[in-house]
């Protein structure tokens, strides 16, 4: 349908203008100047003009290509100047927040060619109906808000961050991207009471969400002079598998043997039946085909045999509008135990709890004297970290070792106070809750007597508690923890306490060896869900660490003051390597796990506070679209044709 | 750019010119005694003919030998030596103050090869010019040592006047009634025609070369946009507006005009070259007017 055209000009000045052109024709013709050209004779030109005939009028028309264009110039010019426009649409409202989601879900390929590119086509197509002088702000979500290009009229700009957004594994949340949306419509009021003013005046702006809904809302927001429009993006009637779980465990029957479980739901409306594979170290080793049901999950057991350690992956074969929850990973390492330095005069009792079967599986525990505190070797060995954990009893060493510490009947060289002695003291609270004291009873324990006021550093936590102070305290320190126990076990006169010969004595050791002593008897793994910072651990003092992303960057990670190394990069699905040295790496796993990114039918409204948000239409009006602006660059483009002509001398 | 203190020849283009000599078709008779022959009988060795014997005859010249066969007197005759007498015409219309290098300065390079070439064979050589005066003899010039004033003579003319083909010849004629070689140098750009001119050529039964000079302007124009064409000569105006029709029209009448020129030449008897200032005016000597015939 031809747009209604109009114009701002009676049909008499149409007339006068089209006069114009014939008018500058004749004029072209009366005053035509030629050059002068001085030339040997005049004779065989003459003969030749003879012949074509080329004084007549419309000869010299047709072959003056330049006078053709310079009247198409003319006429291209004044029709711009007349102001002819076209009646078209246009978004109300001059100021525009345009919120585009870029999680997870965003990638499904339901648009083509996904969610993400659709979004930023049609903030595109927004952006172009803009009315001339609005101002508009782009924000991208995920888990959190990044305001990709602050409020201008630049539409251009606009347009060129908008392209610049790209796609990410994270969640959704709408809470920081409306808060950003918020802070300028409604900007904040000051602290006091009294005399309350606006600190900023309020804008009003349209705030368009384009996203598929399936964001975590805020529960208490309150739009206030925002006016929020939802536009959803994908399709309604989408089918997804999404691998939801995925770990690695004890065979519950066959103690000594591995499995491998994972959960697979089923997004969409019909059942689906798939294969699901997992791969060791790349390689396939098993696979199992399901059926899973509409709308539920399905667990999926691989045993395991002789299996010791290595980066497990499970994918789901079939192919779905959202593959990024169709693979998951698991590096698993085979059990380690832990190193134990034992500093004792003589502990047997203490000795033989750390040294049972059972024990052994979990940590080695190497006993020395006090009198080895003072030797080069165990300087330098506590400085690198060669222990998990150091138990000193009835001794303290001049500096704290780069390891876990438990002082028995002794105080840490710094950081922890202690003042007098209690005398029998009953145990009238247990943490059971922590792993250093759960399952322990210390309802028949006698102690003859511990240290009083036992005081911990800042962040220390109190273990067992009696009616005349705490004898067992646990504090951080660094990337460590101490844990002191104000009584003596054992002296070499006579039992300081009945504990050593109580069952919770061995529950205890276990708990220490378990705990503090570094050592696992199961497997262990690590994971980390996309944007999560993870704390990294090693016992050597490294400045850094690189860590090598799954699209294969390397990240160099410093140390930080409290002896780990926070990596924070995690945007990558996949498996991260930990590059400890050329020996000693690691592997880190970043699966999505998110069954509200991995349902990824679109949601029709959006509960921002109170307020529901139904999908709707772009709020339009009535507006002259202006026609100057092609007419003028077409005369431009006939300008530079007609240089073009002149310059190379083109004859028809 | 040539100027007059370019000269006409270089000193390597004059040795090479040494080895060549002016080739006439036609034996002419020459008023002195130089290298060629002349139909007179006169003191030579080479034999020509016997007439009787009249009283009054040297009688060294009598044959012996037929006297004692034939018992009459028989005298023996020889062909006599005499010069060539080589004419240069030279046209020096304002026309031919055209191009880079001027068709002019062309013109009279050519003059001056041709020139040499006879003065170094001893023959009298003469050049003229058609807009000179009718009672005005031109220059003439005999031997070697006639070389520098020949050039003095050549380098001093100058292009001015219009284009009288068919006055300049008839005055040529007139002044020059002898026979022998004449070469017109000229761009035959006369508005009245070249036919007349032409036809006084063969009338005087000279051995006629006609060397036609166009310049690059002229056989390949580089005009545009709209133009008033002014003729230097008598500043006759043609107003164009210059398209690539015209321009493929100006070269078929170019080239009608030159085709007409050759043949009106061939059909008597006359030698006609067309020549552009591009071409190197050393070719046309060494190499081309030794095709037509004129030097060897």
């Amino acid at each position: 349908m031809w747009p209604n055209f109009t114009t701002s000009m009676p049909l008499w000045s149409w007339l006068a203008i089209l006069a114009v052109p014939p008018a500058i024709v004749i004029l072209y013709f009366l005053k035509l100047k030629r050059r002068p050209i001085e030339v040997p004779s005049t004779f065989l030109w003459r003969k030749s003009i003879e012949d074509l005939h080329v004084n007549s009028l419309w000869q010299r028309l047709r072959q003056n290509l330049l006078l053709l264009l310079q009247l198409l110039l003319m006429l291209l010019v004044i029709l711009a100047l007349l102001g002819p426009s076209w009646q078209g649409r246009e978004l109300a409202d001059d100021r525009f927040i345009f919120l585009v989601d870029n999680s997870a879900s965003m990638q499904a390929k339901d648009a083509n060619p996904t969610r993400l590119e659709r979004a930023k086509k049609l903030v595109a197509e927004y952006i172009d109906a803009m009315p001339s002088g609005a101002v508009a702000m782009i924000v991208s979500f995920a888990d959190g808000a990044h305001v990709e290009q602050t409020f201008t009229d630049n539409r251009a700009e606009l347009k060129r961050r908008l392209a610049l957004i790209k796609p990410s594994a994270h969640t959704t949340s709408l809470v920081e991207a409306l808060q950003v949306a918020s802070g300028l419509a409604n900007p904040g009021r000051s602290a006091f009471g009294e005399g309350d003013v606006s600190a900023a005046a309020a804008l009003e702006a349209t705030m368009y969400i384009f996203s598929d809904g399936k964001a975590v809302q805020p529960a208490d927001f309150a739009l206030g002079n925002l006016k929020a429009e939802f536009v959803p993006i994908g399709k309604p009637e989408v089918a997804n598998l999404g691998i939801v779980a995925f770990n690695v465990g004890r065979n519950e029957e066959r103690n000594n043997e591995l499995q491998a479980f994972a959960r697979v739901q089923n997004f969409g409306t019909a059942e689906v039946k798939t294969i699901i594979s997992l791969m060791l170290d790349g390689a396939q080793i098993d696979a199992v085909e399901a059926t899973i049901l509409a709308s539920s999950t399905q667990g999926v057991v691989f045993p395991l045999p002789g299996f010791g350690g290595g980066v497990l992956e499970v994918r789901i074969q079939a192919t779905d509008d959202f593959p990024l929850d169709n693979t998951a990973w698991m590096p698993v390492e085979p059990p380690r135990p832990g190193r134990v330095l034992l500093v004792t005069p003589g502990n047997k009792p203490l000795m033989r709890a750390l040294t049972t079967e059972h024990a052994k599986r979990v940590a080695t525990v190497i006993e020395i004297g006090p009198a080895h505190l003072g030797t080069e070797d165990y300087r330098l060995e506590a400085a690198s970290g060669a222990y998990d954990l150091i138990i000193f009893d009835q001794c303290t060493p001049k500096t704290m070792p780069e390891a876990n510490t438990l002082f028995i009947g002794s105080l840490p060289p710094e950081g922890w106070k202690s003042e007098g002695t209690i005398v029998n003291p009953v145990v009238i609270d247990v943490d059971r809750l922590h792993p250093l004291t759960q399952y322990i009873d210390f309802s028949n324990v006698l102690i003859v007597e511990s240290r009083g006021k036992l005081e911990s550093p800042t962040g220390g936590r109190v273990l067992l508690d009696t009616t005349k102070g705490p004898i067992l305290s646990i504090a951080p320190r660094g990337g460590f923890v101490d844990a002191v126990l104000g009584f003596n076990l054992v002296n070499s006169q006579e039992w300081e306490t009945t504990w050593p010969v109580r069952p919770s004595f061995s529950v205890f050791g276990m708990n220490v060896l378990q705990y503090l002593g570094g050592g696992s008897e199961s497997l262990s793994s690590m994971g980390a869900t996309p944007g999560q910072t993870v704390a990294l651990r090693h016992p050597g003092v490294l400045k850094s660490v690189v860590v090598k992303t799954p699209g294969g960057e390397s990240i160099t990670v410093p140390r930080s003051n409290r002896n780990t190394y926070e990596f924070s990069a995690t945007d990558e699905l996949g498996v991260y390597q930990i590059l400890w040295d050329e020996k000693d790496q690691q592997e880190l796993a970043v699966n999505l796990f998110s069954p509200e990114e991995s349902d990824i039918a679109p949601a029709t409204k959006l509960n921002l506070g109170a307020t529901e948000v139904q999908e709707g239409e772009r709020t339009e009006q009535v507006a002259p679209q202006p026609g100057w602006k092609p007419l003028l660059l077409a005369a431009l483009a006939v300008l530079l044709f007609e240089w073009y002509i002149f310059n190379r001398r083109v004859y028809l | 750019m040539a100027t007059t203190d370019t000269p006409l020849l270089t000193p390597e283009f004059l040795a090479r010119l040494e080895q060549l000599e002016l080739v006439s078709r036609k034996v002419f008779r020459g008023r002195l005694k130089g290298e060629r022959k002349s139909p007179r009988k006169g003191h030579s060795v080479e034999f020509a003919d016997y007439r009787n014997y009249v009283v009054g005859d040297d009688l060294r010249f009598i044959d012996w030998n037929t006297y004692a066969r034939l018992d009459r007197l028989f005298l023996k005759l020889h062909f006599e030596e005499e010069d060539l007498h080589f004419y240069l015409l030279l046209d020096d219309s304002r026309s031919m103050d055209f191009g880079a290098p001027t068709k002019f300065w062309y013109a009279r390079q050519v003059a001056a090869a041709l020139g040499f070439i006879g003065l170094v064979h001893s023959d009298r050589v003469v050049i003229e010019r058609l807009n000179q005066p009718a009672q005005e003899q031109g220059v003439t010039l005999r031997g070697r040592a006639s070389l520098w004033r020949m050039m003095d003579y050549l380098q001093g003319i100058k292009a001015e006047g219009g284009t009288r083909l068919a006055q300049g010849v008839k005055n040529f004629c007139i002044r020059h009634r002898g026979r022998g070689i004449v070469v017109l140098i000229s761009d035959l750009m006369d508005k009245s025609g070249y036919e007349d001119a032409l036809r006084y050529l063969v009338a005087q039964q000279m051995d006629a070369y006609v060397i036609q000079v166009l310049s690059r302007e002229e056989t390949d124009p580089e005009l545009t946009g709209d133009l008033r064409l002014v003729d230097c000569e008598d500043g006759d105006m043609a107003e164009v507006t210059v398209s690539a029709p015209l321009l493929k029209k100006y070269k078929q009448t170019l080239n009608a005009f030159v085709g007409g020129a050759r043949e009106y030449c061939n059909r008597r008897g006359m030698s006609y070259l067309l020549t552009n200032t591009q071409q190197p005016f050393e070719n046309l000597v060494t190499s081309y007017l030794r095709t037509r015939g004129l030097v060897r």
